[in-house]
């Protein structure tokens, strides 16, 4: 059966001036899956690198429609009864006493019924009125048998519970997935999600994201700043900072230095936890290999490239 | 901007696309092409960059098809752009020009007094045939003015150092089925589980809170499992010069996919772990500097001693698996061998020898050490690592 095509309220270029609007700079061909995705109503998997701002771009979705933002973020040993729903058994028990000190008899299907349902993020999603973003965080984290339950609620946009029968979504959600690659997620998932893969942004791209979230900060700042991290992603590094690791150290540098790079290198590499987050990246990255990247020369072996 | 051509429907355009996609190994059916040709009409403009985003987010499924992507859309819908290009994998096939062939022959006749320089040439043979067919077809090509060609292998049989990332993605993917076969071994811890059998009695009186103290739901355990630890030898001395890349190559899936340990030895033996970890351009230029001044005799049975003694004598143990790929040719005492892999077994380990030859070394050390090799296993090219498959358990 062909799936529908939506009619969504916004046109792809729509989209991308609301995304801005509330402060995430995409692309267009993430806009163009966004708003497929939307169109066709399919969820979208993303998967990249941390920091890349996949979960970013879920929170800013829901925020520039005024859509409810429905979270679920999961973790090795994730179940049903965290991701779906739980029956209220301290409640239902409570309606048992309550029933057999009073006259009116308590059927079984009074105790199953949605009142008693506990709903967690995925039947929250699903019930929801208004317009709504599920984001389902970190998939990989979870167990293959989550994945394979998930099929059904991204599929048909419905649960069952066998109690009630299959509750169906109110209104669709948009389901964003992310995943960092650390496990491989199973074919028939991906065949029900659109894909995009969320690479590190230009340095143009970059320079814009970290102006819009810090206005403040001085603009040759923002550019030294953003060129340094751009040539550090080049270095072969255990852990490759990220958009929020580069808020983060220009954050940092407009505290300290408001106006440019700082030229004693010490006092530069003070500043540097915030972008490399292990040993051996600080290790690796000396004073001589900062004023490098600074300077925009490039070491091959032992030779130097201007 | 660059549109569609409507001289042939969309539709139609759009099947030849998809089974362009599918030959290079995208999961297009025809699902995915009602929702290429869907979203050409919701998007309601055929522009092809905003086609090209659109249908991408369809058609690709990982991040392989996402790097391959931009490639196979412009060689279907922009081949004029196209010019003769020439992608190479940084690794050269080894040059088989008259004057290394002589100092080949040179030192092939000065190794025949060595032990094992039968096998040897063996296994050397192949390569040489294959290296003079290559020359003497390329010859010929030029000679009759025609480009400089070569005949492709069959891609999965291709035993050489270029690697198409089709192969490279089918590697890992055997790394990973590998992986998965390995029989886990039960640790001495429990853990929560639906299909366990023993009552895990507190989590049980947890759950019980939720329902008045009745222990409605309760839970089970069974023992934790892990997968066996496997460590990769590498064998890179001078005999294995032409086979050393390949070996690396499937250390590299094995270390990515199922946490093996690496290490490669030659007169000295190191662990080259972390690198083989690392997917970043620089880690061949670092496995380099490693295995330099590599290259001389090759001390089998002194490392595999230093490997059970010192690198790994904390994780050695009955649950652990060392994959040796060598030829075979030892420099140290013929007998050492055995004292070496004797000590591997004391620990409990289980040795399996992978060799580039079809048959399995036959140099001395090897033939008074066999009884403590587990399996000897021919491992030349990507087939034979498939075939391999299910004795790797």
């Amino acid at each position: 059966m062909a799936a529908p095509v939506a009619n969504p309220s916004v046109t792809a270029s729509a989209l991308r001036e609301q995304l801005q609007g509330a402060g995430y700079l995409a692309d267009e061909a993430l806009v163009t899956s966004a708003w497929l995705a939307q169109a066709l109503q399919r969820p979208l998997l993303l998967e990249g690198d941390a920091g890349v701002g996949k979960t970013a771009l879920a929170a800013a979705l829901a925020h520039s429609q005024g859509a409810q933002l429905v979270r679920l973020q999961c973790h090795e040993g994730l179940d049903l009864a965290q991701a779906a729903y739980e029956w209220n058994y301290g409640r239902q028990l409570m309606a048992i006493r309550l029933a057999e000190g009073g006259e009116q008899r308590l059927k079984e299907s009074d105790l199953f019924s949605r009142e008693y349902l506990l709903e967690r993020p995925l039947l929250q999603a699903i019930s929801s009125e208004r317009a709504c973003v599920l984001l389902i965080d970190e998939i990989d984290r979870a167990d293959e048998a989550f994945e394979a339950f998930l099929l059904e609620v991204l599929s048909e946009y419905q649960i069952t519970v066998p109690e009630l029968g299959t509750l169906r979504a109110r209104q669709v959600p948009q389901v964003l997935l992310t995943s960092n690659g650390t496990r491989e997620l199973s074919d028939a998932l991906r065949r029900r999600c659109l894909y995009h893969y969320l690479d590190y942004p230009t340095l143009a791209r970059e320079i814009a994201i970290v102006k819009a979230a810090l206005p403040e900060a001085d603009t040759a700042l923002v550019e030294e700043a953003v060129q340094f991290v751009q040539r550090l992603r080049r270095e072969d590094l255990a852990k490759t900072p990220g958009i929020a690791e580069t808020l983060d150290w220009v954050r940092a540098l407009h505290r300290l230095h408001p106006q440019a790079l700082p030229e004693d290198m010490s006092a530069l590499l003070l500043t540097l936890g915030c972008l490399l987050k292990t040993r051996e990246d600080r290790f690796m990255l000396t004073a001589e290999r900062s004023r490098q990247l600074i300077e925009g020369r490039r070491s091959v072996g032992v030779a130097e490239k201007a | 901007m660059n549109t569609l051509q409507q001289a042939i429907p969309l539709s139609e355009r759009l099947a030849g696309f998809a089974a362009l996609l599918r030959e290079h190994g995208m999961k297009v059916g025809p699902a995915e092409q009602r929702d290429m040709l869907q979203a050409a009409i919701a998007l309601g403009s055929l522009k092809l960059r905003t086609l090209d985003a659109a249908w991408r987010a369809i058609a690709c499924s990982n991040a392989r098809d996402w790097r391959q992507w931009p490639a196979v859309f412009e060689q279907y819908w922009l081949p004029h752009r196209i010019k003769g290009t020439v992608k190479v994998s940084g690794q050269t096939r080894p040059r088989r020009d008259l004057r290394s062939q002589v100092s080949q022959m040179h030192e092939s006749m000065a190794g025949d007094s060595a032990p094992g320089a039968n096998a040897h040439r063996a296994s050397q043979a192949s390569a040489d045939q294959a290296g003079q067919a290559d020359s003497d077809f390329n010859t010929l090509q030029r000679a009759q003015g025609g480009a400089s060609l070569s005949v492709p292998d069959a891609l999965h049989e291709r035993s050489g150092q270029m690697w198409l990332p089709q192969e490279l993605h089918a590697l890992t993917q055997l790394a990973r089925q590998i992986h998965q076969q390995l029989q886990p071994q039960a640790t001495r811890r429990w853990q929560t589980h639906p299909q366990g059998r023993r009552l895990d009695l507190r989590q049980t009186l947890r759950r019980s809170v939720a329902h008045g103290g009745l222990p409605l739901a309760p839970a089970w355990q069974r023992k934790r499992t892990r997968p066996p630890q496997l460590f990769v030898l590498v064998d890179v001395s001078r005999s294995m010069e032409s086979h050393a890349a390949f070996f690396l190559r499937v250390a590299r899936a094995l270390a990515q996919a199922a946490g093996a340990r690496v290490f490669v030895f030659h007169v000295q033996l190191a662990e080259v772990t972390p690198l083989m970890k690392s997917d970043s351009a620089t880690v061949q230029e670092k496995i380099n500097a490693v295995t330099a001044g590599f290259g001389a005799g090759t001390r089998i049975a002194a490392n595999l001693t230093a490997f059970a003694r010192h690198h790994a004598r904390a994780q050695l143990g009955r649950h652990a698996r060392v994959w040796l790929m060598s030829d075979g040719f030892d420099t140290d005492e013929p007998a050492q061998l055995a004292q070496a892999l004797q000590l591997l077994r004391g620990h409990g380990a289980r040795l399996t020898w992978f060799h580039p030859t079809r048959q399995a070394p036959t140099s001395l050390a090897v033939r008074q050490s066999r009884a403590l090799v587990e399996r000897f296993i021919p491992l030349a090219s990507l087939a034979d690592l498939a075939r391999a498959k299910p004795f790797l358990h």
